[in-house]
Protein backbone atom coordinates (compact mmCIF):
# COMPACT_ATOMS: atom_id res chain seq x y z
CA UNK A 1 0.00 0.00 0.00
CA UNK A 2 1.73 2.99 -1.18
CA UNK A 3 -0.87 5.79 -0.27
CA UNK A 4 0.34 9.12 1.34
CA UNK A 5 -0.94 8.22 4.75
CA UNK A 6 1.33 5.42 4.94
CA UNK A 7 4.01 6.77 3.51
CA UNK A 8 3.81 10.00 5.97
CA UNK A 9 3.17 7.15 8.76
CA UNK A 10 6.48 5.32 7.98
CA UNK A 11 8.22 8.55 7.55
CA UNK A 12 7.23 9.77 11.25
CA UNK A 13 8.17 6.09 12.62
CA UNK A 14 11.64 7.39 11.14
CA UNK A 15 11.72 10.29 12.43
CA UNK A 16 10.96 9.10 16.24
CA UNK A 17 11.12 5.36 16.91
CA UNK A 18 9.36 5.57 20.33
CA UNK A 19 6.31 6.94 19.38
CA UNK A 20 3.48 5.27 18.53
CA UNK A 21 2.62 4.33 15.10
CA UNK A 22 -0.13 7.09 13.96
CA UNK A 23 -2.70 4.61 13.03
CA UNK A 24 -2.80 4.19 17.63
CA UNK A 25 -3.07 7.40 18.30
CA UNK A 26 -6.39 8.94 18.83
CA UNK A 27 -6.98 11.14 15.84
CA UNK A 28 -7.18 14.94 17.26
CA UNK A 29 -10.39 15.22 14.46
CA UNK A 30 -12.69 12.72 16.52
CA UNK A 31 -16.05 13.73 17.66
CA UNK A 32 -15.95 14.08 21.43
CA UNK A 33 -19.39 11.37 21.97
CA UNK A 34 -17.69 8.72 19.99
CA UNK A 35 -17.86 6.75 22.68
CA UNK A 36 -21.55 6.87 22.58
CA UNK A 37 -21.35 6.26 18.95
CA UNK A 38 -24.14 3.12 19.03
CA UNK A 39 -27.11 5.62 20.86
CA UNK A 40 -25.92 8.44 18.12
CA UNK A 41 -26.41 5.87 15.24
CA UNK A 42 -29.79 4.67 16.35
CA UNK A 43 -31.27 8.09 16.66
CA UNK A 44 -29.90 9.43 13.51
CA UNK A 45 -30.92 6.82 11.38
CA UNK A 46 -34.19 5.60 12.50
CA UNK A 47 -35.55 5.19 8.88
CA UNK A 48 -33.90 1.85 7.43
CA UNK A 49 -31.17 3.61 4.98
CA UNK A 50 -31.93 1.97 2.13
CA UNK A 51 -35.42 4.18 1.60
CA UNK A 52 -32.61 6.75 0.96
CA UNK A 53 -30.55 4.71 -1.35
CA UNK A 54 -33.65 3.31 -3.48
CA UNK A 55 -35.07 6.97 -3.81
CA UNK A 56 -31.33 7.84 -5.02
CA UNK A 57 -30.93 6.01 -7.76
CA UNK A 58 -33.78 7.53 -9.88
CA UNK A 59 -36.25 5.82 -12.32
CA UNK A 60 -38.97 3.88 -10.89
CA UNK A 61 -37.80 1.50 -8.09
CA UNK A 62 -39.38 -2.04 -8.40
CA UNK A 63 -42.94 -2.20 -6.13
CA UNK A 64 -44.31 -5.02 -4.98
CA UNK A 65 -48.23 -4.10 -4.13
CA UNK A 66 -48.91 -7.60 -2.97
CA UNK A 67 -46.43 -7.94 -0.37
CA UNK A 68 -46.76 -4.51 1.11
CA UNK A 69 -50.46 -5.80 1.32
CA UNK A 70 -49.60 -9.23 2.70
CA UNK A 71 -46.64 -7.75 5.43
CA UNK A 72 -49.76 -5.54 6.25
CA UNK A 73 -52.46 -8.31 6.98
CA UNK A 74 -49.16 -10.17 8.50
CA UNK A 75 -48.96 -7.05 11.19
CA UNK A 76 -52.69 -6.76 11.89
CA UNK A 77 -53.04 -10.50 12.41
CA UNK A 78 -49.56 -10.32 14.94
CA UNK A 79 -50.94 -7.36 17.07
CA UNK A 80 -54.91 -8.94 17.62
CA UNK A 81 -53.34 -12.59 18.03
CA UNK A 82 -50.76 -11.05 20.96
CA UNK A 83 -53.32 -9.27 22.39
CA UNK A 84 -56.00 -11.69 21.98
CA UNK A 85 -54.01 -13.98 24.13
CA UNK A 86 -52.52 -11.41 26.82
CA UNK A 87 -56.57 -10.85 27.44
CA UNK A 88 -57.17 -14.77 27.35
CA UNK A 89 -54.41 -15.43 29.68
CA UNK A 90 -55.25 -13.24 32.55
CA UNK A 91 -58.33 -14.49 34.27
CA UNK A 92 -56.86 -17.92 33.65
CA UNK A 93 -54.09 -17.22 35.66
CA UNK A 94 -55.95 -15.81 38.36
CA UNK A 95 -58.13 -18.78 38.48
CA UNK A 96 -55.20 -21.04 38.75
CA UNK A 97 -54.12 -18.85 41.10
CA UNK A 98 -57.19 -19.43 43.56
CA UNK A 99 -57.22 -23.11 42.41
CA UNK A 100 -53.74 -23.25 44.16
CA UNK A 101 -54.86 -21.33 47.36
CA UNK A 102 -57.85 -23.77 47.70
CA UNK A 103 -55.49 -26.64 47.02
CA UNK A 104 -53.33 -25.34 49.98
CA UNK A 105 -55.72 -24.58 52.15
CA UNK A 106 -57.36 -28.23 51.53
CA UNK A 107 -54.27 -30.00 52.07
CA UNK A 108 -53.62 -28.25 55.42
CA UNK A 109 -56.81 -29.19 56.82
CA UNK A 110 -56.24 -32.54 55.63
CA UNK A 111 -52.87 -32.80 57.39
CA UNK A 112 -54.45 -30.90 60.51
CA UNK A 113 -57.00 -33.75 60.14
CA UNK A 114 -53.79 -36.50 59.57
CA UNK A 115 -52.66 -35.32 62.89
CA UNK A 116 -55.66 -35.64 65.11
CA UNK A 117 -56.08 -38.92 63.85
CA UNK A 118 -52.43 -39.90 64.70
CA UNK A 119 -53.01 -38.82 68.50
CA UNK A 120 -55.86 -40.71 68.58
CA UNK A 121 -54.39 -43.80 67.38
CA UNK A 122 -51.65 -43.37 69.43
CA UNK A 123 -53.69 -43.12 72.55
CA UNK A 124 -55.05 -45.93 71.05
CA UNK A 125 -51.65 -47.78 70.63
CA UNK A 126 -50.90 -47.33 74.28
CA UNK A 127 -54.27 -48.70 75.42
CA UNK A 128 -53.82 -52.00 73.53
CA UNK A 129 -50.18 -51.53 74.81
CA UNK A 130 -51.40 -52.31 78.29
CA UNK A 131 -53.65 -54.67 77.40
CA UNK A 132 -51.60 -56.63 75.25
CA UNK A 133 -48.75 -56.53 77.96
CA UNK A 134 -50.76 -58.10 80.96
CA UNK A 135 -49.99 -57.99 84.08
CA UNK A 136 -46.79 -60.38 84.79
CA UNK A 137 -43.77 -58.49 86.39
CA UNK A 138 -41.85 -57.87 83.27
CA UNK A 139 -44.76 -56.17 81.49
CA UNK A 140 -45.16 -53.67 84.49
CA UNK A 141 -41.90 -53.19 84.23
CA UNK A 142 -41.77 -52.28 80.44
CA UNK A 143 -45.17 -50.64 81.38
CA UNK A 144 -43.27 -48.61 84.05
CA UNK A 145 -40.20 -47.57 81.78
CA UNK A 146 -42.52 -46.59 78.97
CA UNK A 147 -44.64 -44.30 81.22
CA UNK A 148 -41.09 -42.63 82.28
CA UNK A 149 -40.02 -42.16 78.62
CA UNK A 150 -42.92 -41.11 76.87
CA UNK A 151 -43.37 -37.84 78.73
CA UNK A 152 -40.10 -37.42 77.94
CA UNK A 153 -39.03 -38.00 74.29
CA UNK A 154 -42.73 -36.10 73.86
CA UNK A 155 -45.06 -38.66 73.11
CA UNK A 156 -47.78 -38.25 75.31
CA UNK A 157 -49.87 -34.70 76.49
CA UNK A 158 -48.24 -33.80 79.74
CA UNK A 159 -49.46 -31.60 82.68
CA UNK A 160 -47.20 -29.43 85.26
CA UNK A 161 -46.37 -25.85 86.29
CA UNK A 162 -44.14 -23.57 84.16
CA UNK A 163 -43.62 -20.91 82.30
CA UNK A 164 -45.36 -18.77 79.05
CA UNK A 165 -43.29 -16.51 77.09
CA UNK A 166 -45.20 -14.13 74.70
CA UNK A 167 -43.14 -12.50 71.95
CA UNK A 168 -44.36 -10.41 68.74
CA UNK A 169 -42.29 -8.41 66.23
CA UNK A 170 -41.44 -4.52 67.25
CA UNK A 171 -44.56 -2.47 66.85
CA UNK A 172 -44.19 -1.43 62.94
CA UNK A 173 -41.96 -3.66 61.84
CA UNK A 174 -44.70 -5.26 59.40
CA UNK A 175 -45.21 -2.06 57.63
CA UNK A 176 -43.98 -1.76 54.23
CA UNK A 177 -41.52 0.63 53.43
CA UNK A 178 -38.44 2.97 54.52
CA UNK A 179 -37.36 1.85 58.24
CA UNK A 180 -38.80 -1.73 57.87
CA UNK A 181 -36.06 -3.28 59.47
CA UNK A 182 -36.48 -7.26 58.67
CA UNK A 183 -34.47 -7.58 62.42
CA UNK A 184 -37.47 -5.92 64.42
CA UNK A 185 -39.06 -8.76 63.60
CA UNK A 186 -38.75 -12.46 65.27
CA UNK A 187 -36.56 -14.44 63.58
CA UNK A 188 -36.27 -18.53 63.72
CA UNK A 189 -33.33 -17.74 65.32
CA UNK A 190 -34.69 -16.14 68.28
CA UNK A 191 -36.94 -18.53 68.76
CA UNK A 192 -34.52 -21.35 68.46
CA UNK A 193 -32.25 -19.64 70.95
CA UNK A 194 -35.18 -18.89 73.54
CA UNK A 195 -36.07 -22.74 73.25
CA UNK A 196 -32.35 -24.01 73.77
CA UNK A 197 -32.20 -21.46 76.60
CA UNK A 198 -35.11 -23.18 78.04
CA UNK A 199 -33.83 -26.90 77.42
CA UNK A 200 -30.65 -25.40 79.59
CA UNK A 201 -32.24 -24.15 82.40
CA UNK A 202 -34.00 -27.13 83.27
CA UNK A 203 -37.63 -27.31 80.93
CA UNK A 204 -38.82 -30.65 80.65
CA UNK A 205 -41.39 -30.02 77.75
CA UNK A 206 -41.61 -26.67 75.45
CA UNK A 207 -44.24 -26.47 72.75
CA UNK A 208 -44.92 -23.20 70.72
CA UNK A 209 -47.79 -21.77 69.74
CA UNK A 210 -49.25 -25.55 70.87
CA UNK A 211 -46.55 -27.34 68.69
CA UNK A 212 -44.81 -29.88 71.29
CA UNK A 213 -40.94 -29.41 70.59
CA UNK A 214 -39.23 -33.29 70.60
CA UNK A 215 -35.87 -33.88 69.14
CA UNK A 216 -37.00 -34.33 66.01
CA UNK A 217 -38.96 -31.01 65.59
CA UNK A 218 -37.31 -28.59 63.45
CA UNK A 219 -37.62 -24.57 64.37
CA UNK A 220 -36.79 -22.73 60.95
CA UNK A 221 -37.37 -19.81 58.88
CA UNK A 222 -39.19 -20.42 55.74
CA UNK A 223 -40.02 -17.41 53.43
CA UNK A 224 -41.76 -14.63 55.65
CA UNK A 225 -43.05 -17.05 58.71
CA UNK A 226 -41.37 -19.32 61.14
CA UNK A 227 -42.52 -22.87 60.85
CA UNK A 228 -42.29 -25.31 63.54
CA UNK A 229 -42.19 -29.23 62.27
CA UNK A 230 -42.66 -28.12 59.23
CA UNK A 231 -46.42 -25.85 60.16
CA UNK A 232 -46.49 -22.26 59.95
CA UNK A 233 -47.10 -20.18 62.93
CA UNK A 234 -48.59 -16.82 62.85
CA UNK A 235 -47.95 -14.30 65.59
CA UNK A 236 -47.92 -13.29 68.43
CA UNK A 237 -45.51 -16.44 69.37
CA UNK A 238 -46.63 -18.22 72.24
CA UNK A 239 -43.84 -20.36 74.09
CA UNK A 240 -45.17 -22.63 76.93
CA UNK A 241 -42.23 -24.50 78.94
CA UNK A 242 -43.07 -27.23 81.64
CA UNK A 243 -40.40 -27.10 84.74
CA UNK A 244 -39.39 -26.49 88.34
CA UNK A 245 -41.70 -23.37 88.78
CA UNK A 246 -39.29 -21.99 91.48
CA UNK A 247 -35.98 -22.01 89.29
CA UNK A 248 -37.05 -22.23 85.66
CA UNK A 249 -37.49 -18.37 85.14
CA UNK A 250 -34.22 -17.58 87.28
CA UNK A 251 -32.41 -19.91 84.94
CA UNK A 252 -33.87 -18.96 82.12
CA UNK A 253 -33.21 -15.12 82.54
CA UNK A 254 -29.56 -16.04 83.17
CA UNK A 255 -28.89 -18.32 79.87
CA UNK A 256 -27.83 -17.62 76.39
CA UNK A 257 -31.32 -17.32 75.17
CA UNK A 258 -32.66 -14.84 78.09
CA UNK A 259 -29.66 -12.69 77.45
CA UNK A 260 -30.80 -12.82 73.80
CA UNK A 261 -34.15 -11.77 74.60
CA UNK A 262 -33.30 -9.32 76.59
CA UNK A 263 -31.29 -7.23 74.24
CA UNK A 264 -33.69 -7.95 71.24
CA UNK A 265 -36.37 -6.16 73.59
CA UNK A 266 -34.28 -3.52 74.38
CA UNK A 267 -32.65 -2.52 71.53
CA UNK A 268 -35.29 -3.66 69.04
CA UNK A 269 -38.64 -2.97 71.17
CA UNK A 270 -39.89 -6.41 70.31
CA UNK A 271 -42.61 -7.73 72.94
CA UNK A 272 -41.43 -9.76 75.41
CA UNK A 273 -43.17 -11.27 78.23
CA UNK A 274 -42.64 -14.12 80.58
CA UNK A 275 -45.36 -15.47 83.26
CA UNK A 276 -44.94 -18.30 85.29
CA UNK A 277 -48.08 -20.30 85.30
CA UNK A 278 -49.20 -22.95 87.89
CA UNK A 279 -50.15 -25.15 85.64
CA UNK A 280 -49.96 -26.52 81.47
CA UNK A 281 -50.99 -28.63 79.35
CA UNK A 282 -48.97 -29.29 76.14
CA UNK A 283 -50.71 -32.05 73.90
CA UNK A 284 -48.09 -34.85 72.62
CA UNK A 285 -46.35 -34.62 69.68
CA UNK A 286 -48.25 -36.51 66.86
CA UNK A 287 -44.72 -36.57 64.34
CA UNK A 288 -42.65 -39.33 66.48
CA UNK A 289 -42.07 -41.33 63.96
CA UNK A 290 -38.64 -42.75 63.57
CA UNK A 291 -38.50 -43.83 59.84
CA UNK A 292 -34.15 -45.15 59.71
CA UNK A 293 -33.51 -45.55 63.19
CA UNK A 294 -34.30 -48.88 64.85
CA UNK A 295 -33.47 -50.58 68.45
CA UNK A 296 -29.90 -51.94 68.07
CA UNK A 297 -29.95 -55.65 68.97
CA UNK A 298 -28.72 -56.04 72.66
CA UNK B 1 -53.90 3.12 1.19
CA UNK B 2 -52.90 -0.14 1.13
CA UNK B 3 -51.17 -1.10 4.39
CA UNK B 4 -54.17 0.66 6.05
CA UNK B 5 -56.42 -1.92 4.66
CA UNK B 6 -54.48 -4.52 4.99
CA UNK B 7 -53.85 -3.89 8.87
CA UNK B 8 -57.40 -3.36 9.63
CA UNK B 9 -57.90 -6.71 7.46
CA UNK B 10 -55.19 -8.48 9.49
CA UNK B 11 -56.57 -7.57 12.86
CA UNK B 12 -60.37 -8.42 11.61
CA UNK B 13 -58.86 -12.21 10.25
CA UNK B 14 -56.92 -12.32 13.72
CA UNK B 15 -59.60 -11.96 15.79
CA UNK B 16 -62.01 -13.83 13.76
CA UNK B 17 -59.80 -17.24 12.78
CA UNK B 18 -57.96 -16.97 16.28
CA UNK B 19 -54.77 -18.68 15.21
CA UNK B 20 -53.14 -20.50 17.79
CA UNK B 21 -49.66 -19.51 18.06
CA UNK B 22 -47.06 -22.72 18.61
CA UNK B 23 -45.19 -22.89 21.84
CA UNK B 24 -42.10 -22.66 20.64
CA UNK B 25 -42.91 -19.56 18.79
CA UNK B 26 -44.65 -17.61 21.34
CA UNK B 27 -41.64 -16.01 23.24
CA UNK B 28 -40.87 -14.47 19.80
CA UNK B 29 -44.34 -12.51 18.96
CA UNK B 30 -43.31 -9.89 21.08
CA UNK B 31 -40.56 -9.12 19.68
CA UNK B 32 -41.72 -9.30 16.00
CA UNK B 33 -44.60 -6.93 17.12
CA UNK B 34 -42.05 -4.85 18.34
CA UNK B 35 -39.82 -5.00 15.27
CA UNK B 36 -42.76 -4.52 13.49
CA UNK B 37 -44.09 -1.35 14.86
CA UNK B 38 -40.66 -0.28 14.07
CA UNK B 39 -40.98 -0.90 10.60
CA UNK B 40 -44.29 0.76 10.64
CA UNK B 41 -43.36 4.20 12.00
CA UNK B 42 -40.32 3.97 9.57
CA UNK B 43 -42.05 3.59 6.34
CA UNK B 44 -44.53 6.28 7.56
CA UNK B 45 -41.81 8.50 7.96
CA UNK B 46 -40.24 7.84 4.76
CA UNK B 47 -43.55 8.03 3.03
CA UNK B 48 -44.33 11.68 4.52
CA UNK B 49 -40.26 12.46 3.66
CA UNK B 50 -41.48 10.81 -0.20
CA UNK B 51 -39.45 8.12 -0.65
CA UNK B 52 -41.25 5.46 0.35
CA UNK B 53 -40.92 2.47 -1.71
CA UNK B 54 -43.05 -1.12 -0.90
CA UNK B 55 -39.82 -3.57 -1.68
CA UNK B 56 -37.78 -2.01 0.49
CA UNK B 57 -40.68 -1.99 3.50
CA UNK B 58 -41.40 -5.32 2.52
CA UNK B 59 -37.54 -6.96 3.02
CA UNK B 60 -36.48 -4.80 5.81
CA UNK B 61 -39.97 -5.78 7.91
CA UNK B 62 -39.17 -9.42 7.10
CA UNK B 63 -35.03 -8.70 7.87
CA UNK B 64 -36.19 -6.83 10.89
CA UNK B 65 -38.46 -9.20 12.73
CA UNK B 66 -36.23 -12.48 11.56
CA UNK B 67 -33.44 -10.90 13.31
CA UNK B 68 -34.58 -9.34 16.29
CA UNK B 69 -36.16 -13.48 16.72
CA UNK B 70 -32.73 -14.52 16.05
CA UNK B 71 -31.12 -12.22 18.72
CA UNK B 72 -33.86 -13.46 21.25
CA UNK B 73 -32.73 -17.03 20.41
CA UNK B 74 -29.53 -16.79 20.38
CA UNK B 75 -29.73 -14.66 23.87
CA UNK B 76 -32.21 -17.94 24.77
CA UNK B 77 -29.58 -20.48 24.06
CA UNK B 78 -26.92 -18.81 26.82
CA UNK B 79 -29.20 -17.52 29.43
CA UNK B 80 -29.40 -13.93 28.66
CA UNK B 81 -32.61 -14.10 26.49
CA UNK B 82 -34.51 -11.83 28.81
CA UNK B 83 -31.89 -9.46 28.73
CA UNK B 84 -31.45 -9.50 24.98
CA UNK B 85 -35.14 -9.09 24.78
CA UNK B 86 -35.26 -5.85 26.62
CA UNK B 87 -32.38 -4.84 24.73
CA UNK B 88 -33.86 -5.28 21.60
CA UNK B 89 -36.75 -3.23 22.92
CA UNK B 90 -34.53 -0.47 24.03
CA UNK B 91 -32.77 -0.11 20.63
CA UNK B 92 -36.24 -0.80 18.54
CA UNK B 93 -38.18 1.68 20.88
CA UNK B 94 -35.51 4.36 20.58
CA UNK B 95 -35.86 4.15 16.76
CA UNK B 96 -40.04 4.26 17.31
CA UNK B 97 -39.91 7.43 19.09
CA UNK B 98 -37.67 9.32 17.08
CA UNK B 99 -39.76 8.60 13.85
CA UNK B 100 -42.77 9.36 15.84
CA UNK B 101 -41.26 12.58 16.65
CA UNK B 102 -40.54 13.07 12.90
CA UNK B 103 -43.85 11.86 11.83
CA UNK B 104 -45.12 14.38 14.31
CA UNK B 105 -43.12 17.64 13.16
CA UNK B 106 -44.24 16.56 9.58
CA UNK B 107 -47.78 16.36 10.18
CA UNK B 108 -48.48 18.98 12.53
CA UNK B 109 -45.40 20.90 12.07
CA UNK B 110 -45.01 21.48 15.73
Amino acid sequence: MKTPGAMSERAERHVGPTEPPAAERPSRNRAVDASMDLLNQIIRHPVDPDYALVAQRGGTPPRLRWGLALVAVLIGAMFAVSALQTTRTAPALAVERTELISRVQAAETQQDELRARATSLSTEIAKLRAAGLGTDDQAELLEAQINTLDPVVGNVAVTGPGLVITVDDAAGADQQGAGNDVRDRVLDIDLQSMVNGLWLAGAEAVAINGHRLSTLTAIRGAGDAITVDYRSLTRPYRVEAIGDSKTLQAHYVESAGGAWWNELKQNRQMRYEISSAKEITLSADPGMVLRYAKRASR
Amino acid sequence: MIPLLGLLAGIVLGLVLEPSIPQALQPYLPIAIVAAMDALFGAFRAYLEGNFNDRVFVVSFISNVLIAAAIVYVGDQIGVGSQLSTGVVVVLGIRIFTNAAAIRRALFHA
